[in-house]
């Protein structure tokens, strides 16, 4: 009896599980790949470039918080906002630097952007591909997508600190300057231009060209005053073998809509879509629309968070049409209380009593087709358009002293608006080099009011390096009253960064 | 038992006479040995006596010790009372001891049957603690572990067991609740883990959660497991301690039918706010001082939102059971319903569950479950109506038929605040999740010898979980986004299953007694989620929507799953000398599928030991009836992590649009990093402690004092946004914390006479700090704390204010040692700030540590009385020396950004300039920033957290209607509180480790008023 007992007892002991139990700790993920799995064929390459560019879709920087930097802080733009803190990050009043919404969100995007092009740069070279053409051209956008990062985030912050390998937990990148960052972002381009076609076949239609390389190129330079470089640069896309691939579209408006993207004047465009209502991280479904109408609408269609100050309207007004009209991108460029008198035109299907010193940004806005907003708008950012290439190059031979052949790529903008050529309509700009700076400034305002380029060019013009001018641009946006030059040309670094990285220090004044 | 002993001095020569008792009683040892042996081999021989010990209610009591007198053949009472042994050796009668209870002596008389009920003692050790496979009496614990009697808890109105043993035991901090269905959390000891802190829960053997699936009702015991020796035989997840929960079994004898009823109404607390004349005024006050035009306020609207938002709520808790039992086997049929209307309106909270527990003994096979089902459902609150009330004006009014939806929120011109109208986002938005869960486990025991038993332990358990959620078009916030009505579900599945083998052994030889156990066991976790959301759903003309998936548009789906998988294999050994030295070891060997290879084994050893003074002979005291020292030095491991977290994935999921067509193409790439060298956390902790009883066991002290190191703990060390990680900072062994605490417990006794009473007071101190962290870093900031090595986590580091500016020579004569103006923008009225490090301007340099969010001790009081029939009883809990921040006082008392006032407030005016609120100034973040001094506050509070008063009806009328007993009882929760703390409760909860002390708005402890009902027949 004693005996069966034990053998009961053996026999239940071992129906243990030690026999197996390796196996069973070894549980594998079987939700998704690892990253071993990963990165081993061409298809790999590919979703992994892609997954670069959807960080467009991210609200830190392209599908919202990045308008409020650009647009909002600049002179054109600025936030009545019943939210104050998101309202006082567009008028210098940087209280609380980890801001999520007004500084940290649009910080974190930007890296978490370049981690991506930092992973297909440092994993693609080793995988074999049948075409090495198309492996130089996935490197090649992943190149192009980390300097346009660069490029932003040197414009934001100026001294940010460069990763340029793939991250690990435990990093704290070294500071860099502003020159230094520059340096990257040209080296990335000029790279990135060797490889990137001139135009894509119609299903890769989106990607970076070399013509959109050679333009941030150009953009980089212009920052740093480089004008000669800047040309050489431009002159790929405005008179050399990049010629033929650009043009202004007839139709102003057509820069704004998803009824014409893609076209002729486009450089570079983000892809936006409304294909997935999902949220805007990193789930199945996630949105792949831009929210910039949502947050800059008029109140009861979207946040109002941000509108477009009254003076440009007044600016458009200044000078007629060859046909004796008010300037017709006026119409597609703001809402403002007298549009529906002086176009007919209703505003998100209905008629609205403002206040007469107020405005909005219609650029990219649906009012064309729908009478709301929401947060997936599927219309593409025309981050670099064929007009602002002209007006830049324009700008560079002005500065290089040729001021006279300058004049004509102004008019290719100014005559797309029926507007009179420039030395008609102001003869002196034609031969003086400062006259014509004077009005090429306007003449950008006109056609590219609301495109997120003015900021760039403030600094660019050096009008917020100096008290003098800053009470000039007061004048028009009063929120300037609270600049001080020298602080608030760059952003504060969100100050956790600070105070978790060693190596990095605040920005000055900060 | 007491030993009383005749005095005598250390070093006196036994007299001869004592010598030869000892060789006696050696020998007759030695003969039982042998004869113990042979009947073990020759059983059909023996009588075999058995029974079951209960307390004077008929509860079974556990660890009895069974003797036949004048012999050492002995045995003890299991889990459920019973015992048995042989009694071939011709004693007489049986003598039953047990601490706390009188000895009893029972003459056998040829009976095989013998059930004994014995009668308490007034002492506080007569209690049997539930170790983890296996019973202890508390005089022979070595470890720390609490006690809390399942009757206080039962006592208390409380959806989670958790939420009602608040201030019951010392060193268990527990927070949370209030809502209906939320889950308290509770801290033992002190932050050791910072991923997850809440302790591991073994219900009946189960390992598992005492979620609110779990009716409290049926709870007969619970011990919490504190040290590391204590708690060691569960190994990997006992880091954050134990709490052992043991349901009520049926007992012996007819059918018992036992019947509770609680009703209770709850209120929450509020805020005093302004109503529309005073908010007028200060309003426009602020937008006067700015500058700017006064809002066009709709003066003849004066909304209460707090009122609009809250209610009061209610609870009904019945249950009962059906209980009992023979000799060889017992049952129990419980059934409860739990409802909670919440507090706030549109959340409620339902549970029903059902409880069987049998068990069945023949010969040296016992079989036995314990199951429960239950289905909870529960309402929940959308939005967070604790900051709405706050931040939405009285001059908004609840409907507005001209906003989408027909709700009231802000407005441009005549009321400029994004804040959510609470009655819109009630109606507007549904959330229902609803869970039916199984839990239990089969056990079989084998008891090949007397000495010797196995028992296999299988355990499952199995939740069904749908989550529902609607969205119904309309508006709650000024500007809000178009939303279509959506509809989403989510659908899980988690399961655990349990397979355990242990043997025990548990023999005594002579003065030596030793119990051993040795097992192994095997975990599997698994969990398996779908869900689907769909747009536009079709609207239902008699109202609503058709809120199913088959309707609407733009679906979208998504699931996964997940399973991790526990090897273990444990032993425990005690050993007790002659009652008077006693010695425990524990070893666990882990292997856990949360780690790689490499890194999945580890093994945690502990040692334990005391030493009871009170039985040696030298010791005599008329006034001390036990005094025992102990010490444990015990190791654990944790895993407390995800199952995957070792493993760098790739993120599948990012879609983009491209091409001519705008067609969709996939993009793949890492999101999160990931450390892959995860490995052990690991627990390394001391206990002092001693217990003592004095004055015929009327005061019971015990004090113990606790060392605890936490290496390599496991959790998401904050990295740099550089590195652009996204989905959660990655686990990593980030951080080496030392804990040092003192727990205190003291109870004075009377029980005799008509009228008894009772005072238990605890003391619990902690102190942590940081000794290492992750990545080699110094400190790490998070929010307005800085967490630095050498110091405690989280401590709050922001800008001091140092009063207002009275006048403009006040902000010229500001100035740092070189004579900078440190405010030169600054008007009277504005806060003025300390320049810390002098260089003449206010930036984040200047931010110091200016306090701690953990309190310096914590106390809790429990007092009780009975007279006749008469029952009264009340516990206070107190928290003292926490710094804490309000966050709802943030919002209140600001004047930059448009919510409601504190009724009361007085800005600062030149006419009123004795006030520290500065000037009321709308539009610009300065005065009101977030990261000062000016919103942190005394966090310390003495709450009366539980009073009640119960009358048990005489015997004599209860029994004329057929019942056995009655009761019926009143009583309150969380009544009176004594705070300096301005916001709702300084008892709140925040789940982030580093901002413990932040209040963002919590959900306060609601206040409770209860009647209850209980009989039995």
């Amino acid at each position: 009896m004693k005996k069966i007992k034990i053998a009961i007892l053996l026999a239940l002991l071992s129906t243990g599980f030690s026999a197996c139990q390796d196996d069973l700790l070894d549980q594998p993920n079987p939700n998704t790949l690892t990253e071993q799995q990963f990165w081993k064929s061409e298809s790999d390459a590919q979703q992994g470039i892609n997954a670069a560019y959807a960080m467009f879709y991210k609200p830190g920087i392209w599908s919202r918080w990045m308008y409020f930097r650009l647009d909002l802080t600049s002179d054109e733009g600025f936030s009545k906002s019943p939210w104050i803190e998101l309202g006082d990050w567009t008028r210098f009043q940087y209280i609380n630097y980890n801001f999520w919404e007004g500084n940290s969100n649009t910080w974190r995007d930007t890296y978490k952007a370049i981690f991506r092009c930092n992973q297909v740069l440092d994993k693609v070279p080793s995988i074999q591909f049948t075409d090495s053409r198309k492996k130089d051209q996935i490197l090649a956008q992943a190149k192009f997508l980390r300097a346009l990062h660069y490029y932003y985030a040197a414009i934001l912050w100026e001294n940010v600190p460069l990763v340029l390998k793939t991250s690990t937990p435990e990093d704290l990148p070294k500071q860099n300057t502003l020159e230094e960052v520059w340096a990257q972002v040209i080296k990335d381009l000029t790279e990135a231009s060797g490889a990137l076609p001139g135009s894509w076949d119609d299903a890769n239609v989106g990607r970076p060209t070399k013509g959109a390389a050679m333009a941030l190129l150009g953009k980089v330079y212009m920052q740093q005053h480089d004008w000669q470089k800047a040309k050489s640069a431009f002159d790929y896309l405005v008179t050399g073998e990049g010629k033929g691939y650009y043009k202004l579209v007839d139709n102003f408006q057509d820069n704004f809509t998803h009824l014409n993207e893609n076209n002729t004047e486009s450089v570079f465009e983000i892809q936006f879509s409304d294909a997935n209502k999902g949220a805007d991280g990193d789930n199945t479904n996630a949105s792949m629309g831009n929210t910039r109408a949502q947050f800059f609408a008029p109140r009861s269609i979207g946040w109002s968070d941000g509108q477009a100050r009254n003076w440009i309207v007044a600016e458009f007004k200044k000078e007629k049409t060859a046909d004796g009209k008010i300037d017709p991108r006026l119409r597609y460029t703001l809402f403002y209380p007298g549009l529906e008198a002086d176009f007919g035109d209703k505003i998100y299907g209905r008629s609205w009593q403002w206040d007469a010193d107020e405005a909005w940004f219609k650029k990219y806005s649906r009012d064309y087709y729908r009478n709301n907003e929401d947060y997936y708008s599927q219309v593409n950012e025309r981050m670099i358009r064929y007009a602002d290439i002209l007006l830049l190059y324009a700008e560079a031979l002005n500065e290089l002293g040729q001021t006279g052949d300058a004049v004509k790529y102004v008019d290719m903008v100014r005559s797309r608006s029926k507007m009179l050529p420039l030395t008609t309509a102001y003869p002196e700009t034609g031969t003086d080099k400062d006259k014509f700076r004077e009005r090429l400034k306007i003449e950008r305002e006109l056609e590219l009011c609301g495109e997120s380029l003015r900021w760039v060019d403030l600094k660019r013009w050096g009008d917020l390096d100096v008290q003098s001018k800053v009470d000039v641009i007061s004048q028009r946006d009063p929120d300037f009253k609270n600049f001080v030059p020298g602080k608030h040309n760059r952003l504060p670094i969100p100050q956790n960064e600070v105070e978790n990285n060693i190596n990095l220090k605040q920005n000055k004044g900060y | 038992m007491i030993q009383k002993h005749l005095p005598q001095k250390r070093g006196m020569i036994p007299s001869p006479h004592l010598l030869f008792r000892k060789r006696t009683e050696m020998f007759t040892h030695f003969l039982l040995l042998f004869f113990l042996f042979f009947s073990t081999v020759t059983l059909a021989q023996n009588t075999r006596i058995s029974g079951k010990v209960t307390d004077k209610k008929g509860v079974p009591i556990p660890g009895v010790n069974v003797k036949i007198k004048g012999t050492s053949t002995g045995s003890a009472t299991d889990a459920d009372g019973i015992y048995s042994l042989n009694a071939s050796r011709g004693g007489s009668s049986l003598v039953f001891s047990f601490v706390g209870y009188t000895s009893k002596e029972v003459p056998i008389n040829g009976r095989t049957t013998i059930d004994v009920q014995l009668d308490e003692e007034t002492t506080s050790l007569n209690e049997v603690v539930v170790v983890g496979y296996g019973t202890q009496q508390k005089k022979d614990l070595t470890g720390a572990v609490s006690v809390v009697k399942a009757a206080d808890i039962q006592k208390r109105q409380a959806t989670t067991v958790a939420e009602a043993m608040q201030g019951l035991a010392t060193g268990v901090n527990i927070r949370g609740g209030g809502q209906p269905g939320s889950e308290a959390n509770i801290l033992i000891r002190g932050l050791k883990n910072l991923s997850g802190t809440n302790p591991l829960y073994v219900i009946d053997g189960l390992i598992s959660t005492a979620n609110r699936d779990f009716n409290p009702n049926d709870i007969e015991s619970i011990q919490i497991l504190k040290d590391a020796s204590a708690a060691a035989i569960y190994g990997s997840r006992a880091a954050n301690g134990v709490i052992i929960i043991t349901t009520k079994k049926g007992k012996e004898g007819p059918m018992r039918i036992d019947f509770s009823g609680k009703s209770s109404l709850q209120t929450i607390p509020t805020y005093n706010l302004a109503g529309t004349d005073e908010f007028a005024r200060l309003n426009n006050m602020a937008y006067d001082n700015a500058g700017v035009s006064r809002q066009k306020l709709d003066l003849t609207t004066n909304t209460d939102w707090q009122k609009e938002a809250f209610r009061t709520g209610s609870v009904n808790d019945y249950n009962l059971t059906f209980s009992g039992g023979s000799k060889d086997g017992s049952y129990l049929v419980s059934a409860n319903y739990f409802g909670n209307k919440g507090t706030v309106i549109s959340t409620k909270f339902d549970r029903y569950s059902l409880r069987v527990n049998t068990s069945g003994t023949k010969g040296i096979f016992r079989i036995g479950e314990n199951i429960a089902i239950s289905n909870s459902r529960s309402d929940e609150m959308s939005g967070n109506p604790i900051i709405d009330v706050v931040r939405l004006l009285p001059t908004i009014p609840v409907y507005n038929k001209a906003n989408p939806g027909g709700y009231g929120y802000g407005d441009e011109a005549k009321a400029r605040t994004f804040g959510t109208n609470p009655v819109a986002i009630a109606d507007l938005e549904d959330r229902t999740n609803e869970n039916l869960r199984i839990r239990g486990n089969l056990f079989s025991e084998l008891q090949f010898l007397p000495y010797l038993k196995y028992r296999l332990n299988l355990g499952y358990e199995t939740s069904s979980d749908h989550y529902s959620y609607l969205r119904k078009q309309g508006n709650w916030t000024l500007n809000q986004a178009f939303d279509p009505a959506i509809a989403n579900e989510n659908r899980a599945t988690s399961s655990t299953q349990l397979i355990e083998n242990t043997l025990s052994f548990n023999k005594v030889f002579k003065k030596h007694s030793l119990n051993i156990v040795a097992g192994q066991s095997y975990q599997k976790d698994e969990y398996a989620q779908i869900n689907g959301t769909k747009r536009n759903l079709l609207v239902n003309p008699t109202g609503g929507y058709f809120n199913v998936l088959d309707q609407g548009n733009e679906p979208q789906t998504g699931g996964f799953r997940t399973r991790s998988d526990l090897i273990s294999y444990f032993g425990r050994f005690e050993y007790n000398y002659d009652d008077r030295y006693l010695l425990n070891g524990v070893v666990r060997r882990d292997g856990t599928s949360r780690f790689g290879f490499g890194n999945q084994w580890g093994s945690y050893p502990s040692v334990s030991g005391a030493w009871k003074i009170s039985n040696e002979k030298f010791f005599n005291s008329s006034w001390i009836n036990d005094l025992k020292v102990r010490a444990s030095y015990g190791t654990l491991g944790s895993s407390n992590i995800g199952p995957y977290d070792y493993i760098p994935l790739v993120n599948t999921f990012s879609t983009i649009a491209m091409g001519r067509d705008q067609h969709i193409e996939s993009g793949a790439t890492q999101v999160q990093l990931a450390n892959t060298n995860l490995h052990w956390e690991k627990l390394i902790q001391q206990n002092y402690g001693f217990d003592a009883s004095f004055l015929n066991h009327k005061l019971s002290l015990t004090a113990e004092y606790f060392i605890a190191r936490t290496e390599d703990v496991l959790f998401g060390f904050p990295i740099a946004m550089t590195t652009g990680n996204d989905g959660g900072n990655p686990r990593v062994n980030g951080i080496t914390l030392g804990n040092k605490g003192f727990e205190f417990t003291a109870t004075y006794r009377e029980d005799a006479g008509d009228f008894k009473y009772y005072a238990t007071a605890n003391l619990t101190t902690l102190n942590n700090n940081v000794i290492s962290l992750g990545y080699n870093r110094n400190n790490t900031y998070v929010g307005n704390t800085v967490t630095q090595v050498g110091q405690p986590v989280g401590m709050w580091y922001v800008l001091q204010t140092d009063g207002i500016f009275q006048n403009a020579d006040e902000v010229n004569s500001y100035k740092n040692a070189k004579g900078v103006t440190i405010q030169p923008n600054a008007k009277p009225g504005d806060i003025r700030f300390k320049d810390n490090n002098g260089d003449g301007q206010i930036t984040n340099s200047d931010k110091v540590v200016v306090g701690s969010p953990w309190p310096n001790y914590e106390i809790g009081l429990n007092l009780g009385a009975s007279y006749k029939g008469f029952d009264f009883s009340m516990n206070w809990f107190g928290a003292f020396g926490a710094t804490v921040f309000n966050g709802p006082r943030s919002v209140m008392d600001r004047f930059d950004d448009n919510s409601n006032y504190r009724a009361g407030i007085q800005p600062w005016t030149p006419d009123n300039p004795n006030t520290n609120v500065p000037r009321a100034y709308y539009g610009t973040t300065l005065n009101s920033r977030g990261d000062t001094d000016r919103w942190l506050e005394n966090g310390s509070f003495m709450r009366l957290k539980f009073v009640s008063i119960a009358y048990n009806i005489p015997k004599a009328i209860v029994n004329k209607i057929g019942f056995a007993n009655a009761q019926i009882s009143v009583s309150g929760q969380n009544l009176l509180t004594f705070t300096k703390y301005t916001g709702l409760d300084p008892e709140f909860l925040n789940a982030s480790i580093f901002e413990k002390g932040y209040d963002y708005g919590a959900f306060p402890n609601v206040r409770m008023y209860s009647m209850g009902l209980q009989f039995g027949f």
